[in-house]
């Protein structure tokens, strides 16, 4: 019986962002955006999402005048990104 | 990247997880530009060092502040990098704690050179290996492994050899370790 992929995962975006984050200890917004080469619109609603599920740690602050968003990934994070991928090896494995 | 949500294949899901792992793996292969200073510099006050030991000059050791320029051109050269390479790894991160415990300890090591009898190129040497080969295991890069690999036979070397031979096995030691390395590393950057 195969295990469902976390759908918050199995998302284009939000996978990109999730594998980004998993091998930095954080990001700024502009280097993600840049890394994943997309819209500045979409990838804030693919954060929001990712941090309403507890996944990633958003902070927003200053760098002199301008906004700064750094992202880092939770626990909570590191534990469903490796759920995604030992779920994706079982159906790999069992094609 | 598309904007929608569309349902992705287990293939498509490995290929953006590759994908992502590779744009970031590059970070620490870029560092070739502080293993050829630090290798030109190092091989430079070895061999103008072991000029002047032959020439019986009195403070051959003078040559070695050409560290002091290097020392802050690296500063500079680290904030550069910072500025533009503002996503640090978790890799990166090891390797720049890695390197800056070995400033510290070449830093102990010749504030307190007169406790080794000045034995320091064989014991500067033998230290230099183990930054160099873990950067090579963590970057997995053969001819830095190979390089500390060769710190550490120059620092034995060094004790039985003695003093007027130790600066040309620190030049050596320091082209096979950093130079060549450092060169191969722009090489494989720029390919």
């Amino acid at each position: 019986m195969f295990k469902e992929l976390d759908p918050l995962l199995h998302a284009q975006l939000r996978l990109a962002v999730m594998s980004l984050l998993m091998q930095v200890t954080s990001a700024e917004f502009t280097d993600i955006k840049e890394k994943t080469n997309c819209t500045a619109g979409n990838l804030s609603v693919q954060l929001d999402k990712l941090s309403a599920a507890g996944y990633i740690a958003v902070e927003k602050s200053f760098k002199g005048k301008k906004p700064l968003t750094t992202c880092s990934i939770t626990k909570k994070g590191i534990k469903a990104f490796e759920d995604y991928v030992n779920t994706l090896k079982q159906y790999i494995h069992n094609r | 990247m598309k904007p929608d949500d569309e349902a992705l294949t287990t293939k498509q899901s490995l290929a953006i997880i590759t994908e992502m792992i590779n744009l970031t793996k590059g970070n620490i292969r870029n560092n070739s530009v502080y293993f050829l200073l630090w290798g030109s510099v190092i091989a430079l006050a070895n061999l103008s060092m072991f000029a002047l030991l032959m020439a019986h000059y009195p403070r051959p050791y003078i040559v070695w502040i050409i560290v002091i320029p290097a020392w802050l051109l690296t500063l500079y050269l680290a904030y550069r990098h910072r500025r533009k390479h503002r996503m640090a790894t978790h890799l990166d991160r090891i390797n720049m704690w890695m390197w800056l415990c070995f400033g510290v300890v070449i830093f102990t090591l010749v504030a307190f050179g007169k406790a080794v009898n000045y034995q320091l190129n064989p014991i500067i040497l033998l230290v230099s290996a183990l930054p160099t080969l873990l950067s090579g295991v963590i970057i997995k890069f053969r001819p830095l492994i190979v390089g500390g690999i060769c710190f550490w036979i120059c620092g034995a070397l060094s004790f039985v050899l003695g003093s007027p031979w130790q600066p040309l096995l620190g030049a050596l030691a320091v082209t096979v370790g950093y130079i060549i390395p450092g060169i191969l590393l722009r090489i494989k950057k720029e390919a």
